[in-house]
């Protein structure tokens, strides 16, 4: 057997949507199991897949070409194009750019000419169409080698026509006469010839017909697989030069994405100053300000050792760009407004003592155990990563601000793939495969989402398919699942990241493509936050977050109307009992991530004492912990049930406390994403970059498919040095529920600071806390019903919203009594109204009119405007009962404003009748009527007007369930306005419910 | 409904006293009752089945209108004698549609409106209203006024929920913020409005009816009455420049059976002749029973027809169609549909898929089979084992043999490599081998053969070699 090599250089991944069918991972093992000496990925008109490629044949120790595939609109010839080295990957990514930027998101629009700006240093193939219409695409082969002498090549694949033979000497006669060598290629849509009926029905879904009319869309046959060497020299048995060109071009193109390093930008440092140094000054003017009694010892030394830390991994410049960032958000000069922008990060460099003193968090070094130890003993090679959460309200000022300091060509937001879900896979397989909405209904609607992520690969399991009421075992059923499984996880288009911003020092579009979002004015590049990850570029997130919007306005109220001096977050005085005290009682609806039912039932059993309690509540109640069964002995052990022990390695293996300094601070329980990963270095005995994929696996659900693989070397790594499978079974599925929901103790703790924060204000506040919540609508958990009525049973008194007192904001007006204030609930909960519409209103309110008349008149609204406001039964203190100024407003004429002359007149000349004509109104149609315009009563709980009819079916009230009499097992019946129903993915099959009546909640749970 | 989801247009009962109801999302539908059996709904097909059954009404009536979506009105004045009173007549009406398993409400007042809203909210199944009697109206719902949907919100809201509740109201208020509408749907349903008793009438329709009052049951007469029916259709069709592709016949017998025959033309038709010529097979089979009192003639799928210019352009393909039509029409109502046919493409790439069947004047598409995959003349309908002997993996055979004769291979092109459609087989049964390398060859005597094989080299599946057509 002679040794054959081969390169593959024309493989379509799925990253060409709805083209390729299989996962740049699956092409590059087979690649290497097949012994192919390199190989490309060569989407269309994309390197969006490139980056995975790269690291998966890098893993499997295989030679990578990046590539893409030009198509032109101008009829040219397709051309797949290897840049030589970096400089020509940069005009690459630079002409994907230009023709991105020219249409709508989601496209590309190349010409010829194009090319011939950005073609220097790259190698091209032509690709014959498949119809070869020999003048056109001789003169065009003529015309390419001419413009580009010596780096083009003639692409000839084998695809089993009826002609290929004839053809191929057809090609190799044309390269010939134009003096272009001819190479092979296969022409690849999979790594597997299996793959063929999902590639149909990827056809299908992208041609919107079914697989019966698709007819010659589809290919004739299975051809279009990865082949190994041999059976490529074989079937181009008559032309070993079109073999062997393979590893020319291959080797011509050295370049490899690990030449992008990491070009900081270098703004923030002022002339004539190190990075380094200016973030050295910045850090020790920031320890004199955080810390005005001088800094402590402790956190002297720890600064100094991350200052070194960051002088030898030479990021000074991250952290300097991150700190300018939010020094511009603090900063109430650089506003429109006047007002400052919440903000605060997280992440693992976040809670560094040195982002402590620059402003970035927070949260005091001190008070958490220095979480910035890990961060400096892993030796990852990866960049420091912090996210930045901002006002929800106000980051797109941030954003322009980023967009103003660095400029559109070197700051953009990376990338989301939208990856098929079990939804849209079974609901895009089904009409490929023409099956009737109703099948494909059902199949979708019973997945709720739970499919997947827990079971092993993720894929549909019967149980689901006989819940939907159709039969696993029939045929078109049991096709389309399996299509469906196999198309979980593809990426479906790609999208604008939440706030991931990437910067660079020199152009952006010389190291990624960039394309037009759907948003106007915005630009995102095609690469997604793993990928900046993979390849070690500088991202920022910038995020928006509900809880900062509604603290900053808290801190305003409270400005105005208690005389509190507090500006920020690290102003609230730590370590406060009482609203430990408040949250151990679970008391916490409306509190930053503990307000759920989990959270709340937690609170009372975990107790919370100091910050760090609440570092762990935050991350306990997730599924991660919950899926490793780490919930009830981390309880146990907190509450002295048990002894705090720590798993061991056999003797052999290491020292029995190697997990000691890991687990400690979780007394010898995993609960953070962290520790996770450290454990599968130092128990498993994973290398860095393997756990640095074990993380990526995790993050891209099921995306690459990489999970078993994982799995087995964790379990049996730790199996190996010793542990008990059990543990090591229980740390995996925790790692495997982290999945996408990770969250790792660095987020904990800033999150946990926004708990203890909105906890203070909730505790200290109540009025203001209402107030606020309701102002930052929609966010949380609750319902404004639910917020209004916590804040009455606090003793907080809320009054409805009315023409004559309401602003647009929910407001604070002085209460008869005690130091809390009255909450006037504000406009903005008036279903149907806009601001605009209110800002008139008070306007005219201003110049005296109060009645609908009045109103309609003056601030020139709308009848429907005035209808809606009636209808929210704001007009009581004009004496008009909701009915009444209906039936007012209803008079009014439909045209959006009035005559000038009087309205008052036509009023009584047309002999309108009494007011009290009208059919007098219950006040339990009041509240249901207050329930659909303000979507909530002060007048009464709706239960209310039930109860004897419920207690005549001997139904209980939520607070009757607390009373001694009940005791465990009794049958009971409850009934209630539904809060909010969940389905977690964790808890199989079972669903959590909450009823409201009058006297309370009750919590249900459905298996 | 504005959203896309897709709602429930109809419930049965039981699927009613499992809490569904029409309007509901299928998605909460299905939540409630995953067992539901679901049935698209076909409103065109429901606005035909309303017209049938307002014809079927003509019995009762002469002046029958549909009330799309789900109601039939009937200008009763004059015909209720016919079956001892109003009450009797409602009565009869509603057995006889209760027979064929049609629920239905009625009720007879002096106004639509009111006839209207009583059969839709009365409390009973059947109300008959006296003579200027508006205070049946008065508790039903503001919607049985037939008003707008967001006016009758409107209404309730402000606690104006009856009739009653209206009346009580001074009638200026009301129109000032309700508009005409409003007023004159309560002025028609109280019988006030002038214009509230002109009966609607109903809608011109391709259809022709013959009323007798002594029954006919002959052949001939039915075939003569068959005839009139279709000379005065004809006519009308000539008058409006149109044509039918349906013509259907409804024979109601005086035991209120109907019989229904129908004829089909390839190209739009109302040649009187050809009509009855077309019938008049169909005719014999029409039992009469004791008697027909009501033959209706209905042309459907109504077209525009113009004379054809004949010979003056042969070329026309449209004349050369209506030429060959009559033709085509008499075997098809002859043999039926499904014997006369025409082939044209299928879009396959397995060989014996990429013919269909087509109706026979059916315009030739566009589509082609690619120039580049060569196809024999003739293919077999099965294809024919043969025995071959060829080099593995995937060259041509060097010699086969076939009915008894040996053919060496002088030339061969291939393989064009085929795969199973595999949407077409069981899921378990897709192997990825499951593929035909399809060789043209040619023997030493010039004959040109398409041959396959079937099992791929290094697979399971046993080689075998297939001869599946000729070439010329």
């Amino acid at each position: 057997m002679n040794a054959c090599t081969y390169a593959e250089l024309n493989v379509t991944s799925n990253f060409s949507f709805l083209l390729g069918a299989s996962h740049a991972r699956e092409l590059v093992e087979t690649a290497k199991a097949l012994g192919l000496s390199a190989i490309s990925v060569t989407d269309r008109n994309t390197l969006s897949g490139i980056v995975r490629a790269h690291a998966a044949a890098k893993e499997n120790n295989l030679r990578f070409l990046v590539g893409a595939r030009l198509d032109f609109i101008c009829g040219a010839p397709s051309l797949l194009c290897f840049p030589k080295d970096r400089a020509a990957y940069g005009r690459l990514t630079k002409l994907l750019s230009i023709g991105q930027l020219r249409t709508k998101k989601g496209e590309c629009e190349l010409r010829y000419a194009d090319i011939l700006e950005h073609g220097e240093g790259q190698v091209f193939v032509v690709l014959p169409p498949a119809q070869l219409d020999f003048q056109d695409f001789n003169a065009w082969l003529a015309r390419i080698a001419a413009d580009f002498p010596g780096s083009v090549y003639l692409s000839a694949s084998r695809l089993y026509g009826a002609r290929d033979l004839k053809r191929l000497h057809q090609l190799s006669a044309l390269a010939r006469e134009a003096g272009v060598p001819m190479v092979a290629t296969g022409d690849v849509l999979y790594h597997h010839p299996g793959r063929r009926p999902l590639q149909d029905v990827l056809t299908c879904i992208r041609e919107k017909c079914t697989i019966a009319e698709a007819g010659f869309k589809l290919e004739a046959n299975a051809e279009r697989h990865l082949k190994s060497p041999r059976e490529m020299a074989r079937l181009f048995a008559a032309h070993p030069d079109a073999i062997a060109r393979t590893m020319e071009i291959a080797e011509r193109c050295a370049f490899s994405l690990d030449e992008l390093r990491y070009e900081y930008p270098n703004e923030p440092v002022p002339p004539g100053k190190t990075p380094q140094k200016h973030l050295e000054d910045l850090t020790w003017a920031g320890a004199a300000w955080r810390y005005p009694k001088g800094a402590p010892d402790k956190v002297r030394t720890q600064l100094r050792k991350e200052l070194d830390f960051i002088a030898e991994r030479d990021i000074p410049q991250y952290f300097l760009t991150v700190h300018d960032i939010v020094r511009w958000a603090r900063d109430p000069s650089t506003k429109e407004n006047g007002k400052a922008i919440l903000c605060q990060g997280r992440g693992s460099a976040a809670n560094s003592a040195v982002c402590y003193c620059l402003g970035v968090t927070a949260v005091d070094p001190t008070e958490t155990k220095l979480l910035f130890e890990r961060f400096l003993s892993k030796e990852r090679s990866e960049p420091p990563d912090i996210d930045v959460d901002f006002e929800h309200e106000r980051r797109e000022e941030v954003i322009q601000y980023i967009y103003a300091r660095y400029g559109r060509h070197r700051a953009a937001i990376c990338a989301t793939v939208i990856h098929y879900r079990q939804r849209s896979a079974i609901r895009d397989v089904c009409k490929a495969m023409g099956l009737t909405e109703d099948v494909s209904a059902a199949l979708a609607n019973t997945v709720w989402g739970s499919w997947g992520g827990q079971s092993a690969g993720g894929a549909m399991p019967d149980t689901h398919v006989r819940q939907a009421g159709l039969d696993p075992a029939n045929a078109e059923v049991r096709r389309a699942v399996d299509l469906a499984n196999q198309l979980l996880g593809f990426p479906r288009h790609l999208s604008q990241h939440v706030g991931g911003f990437v910067l660079t020092q020199n152009r952006l579009d010389e190291t990624v493509p960039i394309g037009n979002a759907a948003m106007e004015d915005r630009t995102f590049l095609e690469w997604d936050k793993d990928d900046i990850d993979t390849l070690g570029l500088m991202k920022v997130d910038v995020l928006a977050l509900g809880m900062l919007t509604c603290i900053s306005r808290a801190f305003a109220l409270m400005r105005a109307h208690h005389e509190t001096p507090h500006e920020d977050i690290a102003e609230i005085p730590a370590e406060d009992k009482a609203v430990y005290d408040m949250l151990s009682k679970g008391d916490s609806v409306g509190v930053f991530q503990v307000e759920s039912r989990a959270q709340m039932s937690m609170l009372p059993r975990l107790k919370p004492e100091t910050f760090y309690d609440l570092v762990i509540e935050v991350a306990i109640v997730r599924p991660g912990p919950i899926q490793g069964g780490m919930v009830h002995p981390y309880l146990r052990r907190r509450n002295k049930e048990e002894p705090v022990v720590y798993p061991a390695p056999s003797p052999t293996h290491g020292p029995a406390d190697e997990l000691e300094g890991i687990l400690g601070r979780t007394l010898g329980v995993p609960l953070f994403q962290e520790q996770a990963m450290a454990i599968a270095i130092t128990a498993a005995g994973f290398s860095s970059e393997q756990a640095n994929g074990l993380r990526r696996a995790m993050a891209t659900f099921r995306g690459d498919g990489n999970m078993p693989k994982y799995r087995d070397l964790f379990i049996q790594g730790m199996a190996r040095r010793g542990y008990a499978p059990d543990f090591a079974q229980r740390c995996y599925s925790q790692i495997e529920g982290f999945g996408s929901y990770g969250f790792p103790e660095s987020h904990a703790a800033s999150f946990a600071k926004l708990v203890y924060v909105s906890a203070w204000l909730k505790h200290h506040y109540p009025d203001v806390f209402c107030a606020a919540l309701l102002n930052s609508q929609p966010m949380g958990f609750y319902q404004p019903a639910q917020l209004v009525r916590d804040a009455r049973e606090h003793g907080v008194e809320v009054r409805a919203p009315d023409v004559r007192f309401s602003d647009w904001d929910c407001t604070l007006e002085s209460a008869e009594t005690g130091k809390l204030k009255a909450v006037r609930l504000g406009l903005r909960l008036v279903r149907g109204l806009g601001q605009s519409e209110a800002q008139k209103l008070i306007a005219a309110r201003g110049a005296g009119a109060l009645t609908p008349q009045d109103i309609a008149r003056k601030a020139g609204l709308a009848r429907g405007v005035l209808e809606r406001i009636a209808e929210a039964d704001a007009f009581r203190s004009e004496r008009l009962d909701r009915r009444t100024a209906l039936w007012r407003a209803s008079a009014l004429k439909g045209e959006r404003t009035l005559e000038r002359d009087a309205p008052l007149l036509a009023y009584i000349a047309t002999g309108e009748p009494q007011d009290d004509a009208l059919p007098p109104m219950r006040l339990s149609e009041h509240v249901a009527e207050d329930y659909r315009t303000i979507s909530l009563s002060l007048k009464k709980h709706p239960c209310s007007f039930f109860r004897r009819a419920l207690h005549a079916r001997g139904v209980f009230q939520a607070a009757e369930l607390e009373e001694d009499r009940m005791i465990n097992g009794r049958r009971v019946r409850v009934a209630g306005l539904v809060l909010n129903r969940q389905r977690p993915g964790t808890a199989k099959n079972v669903m959590f419910a909450t009823l409201e009546d009058e006297s309370g909640i009750a919590n249900l749970v459905f298996w | 409904m504005a959203d896309n989801a897709r709602r429930l247009a109809a419930v049965d009962a039981i699927a009613a006293a499992a809490g569904l109801r029409p309007g509901q999302s299928m998605t909460d539908a299905l939540a409630l009752c995953p067992q539901m059996k679901i049935v698209e709904a076909e409103p065109e097909e429901d606005q035909r089945a309303l017209t049938r059954l307002a014809d079927w009404c003509l019995r009762f009536s002469p002046a029958v209108a549909v009330d799309a979506p789900d109601g039939i009105l009937l200008d009763i004045d004059g015909c209720a004698h016919l079956w001892g009173g109003e009450e009797a007549l409602a009565h009869a009406m509603l057995q006889r549609l209760a027979a064929q398993d049609i629920p239905a409400r009625a009720a007879i007042a002096d106004t639509f409106g009111a006839a209207w809203a009583l059969a839709r909210y009365g409390a009973e199944d059947v109300t008959i209203a006296a003579h200027n009697d508006t205070r049946r109206l008065a508790p039903l719902p503001v919607a049985a006024l037939r008003i707008d949907e967001t006016v009758a919100d409107q209404l309730r809201h402000l606690g104006l929920k009856t009739i009653a509740h209206l009346t009580a109201m001074p009638r200026a208020a009301l129109r000032k913020r309700f508009g005409a509408g409003l007023m004159l749907q309560l002025a028609r349903a109280l019988g006030e409005e002038e214009g509230a008793l002109i009966f609607r009438t109903p809608p011109a329709r391709w259809i022709e009816r013959a009323v007798f009052a002594e029954p006919i049951s002959t052949p001939e007469a039915v075939a003569r009455i068959i005839t009139d029916l279709a000379v005065r259709l004809c006519a009308k069709l000539d008058e409006y420049g149109l044509g039918a592709l349906r013509f259907d016949a409804a024979f109601h017998r005086c035991d209120g059976e109907t019989t229904r025959r129908t004829v089909r033309a390839a190209l739009p038709l109302r040649d009187i002749k050809r009509l009855a010529a077309l019938f008049a097979p169909k005719l014999e089979s029409v039992d009469p029973g004791f008697g027909v009192e009501i033959v209706t003639l209905t042309a459907l799928r109504v077209q525009p027809l113009t004379y054809a210019q004949a010979d003056l352009d042969q070329a026309n393909p449209q004349a050369a169609a209506a030429d060959l039509a009559p033709f085509v029409d008499r075997l098809v109502n002859r043999f039926g549909a499904e014997r006369v046919w025409r082939a044209t493409v299928q879009e396959s790439h397995v060989p014996e898929r990429a013919v269909t069947r087509v109706a026979p004047l059916t315009p030739a598409t566009k589509r082609l089979w690619a120039s580049c995959q060569p196809r024999p003349v003739r293919l077999f309908a099965r294809p024919h084992p043969i025995d071959a002997l060829a080099v593995a993996p995937d060259d041509p055979p060097f010699l086969f043999r076939w009915q008894g004769r040996a053919h060496r291979i002088r030339n061969a092109e291939g393989p064009e490599r085929i795969a199973a459609e595999w949407w077409r087989k069981p899921w378990s049964d897709n192997e990825i081998d499951r593929v035909r390398d399809y060789y043209q060859v040619e023997d030493e005597a010039g004959a040109r053969f398409w041959l396959f094989r079937t099992g791929l080299y290094g697979s399971e599946r046993p080689t075998r070699w297939w001869l599946h057509g000729l070439f010329a």
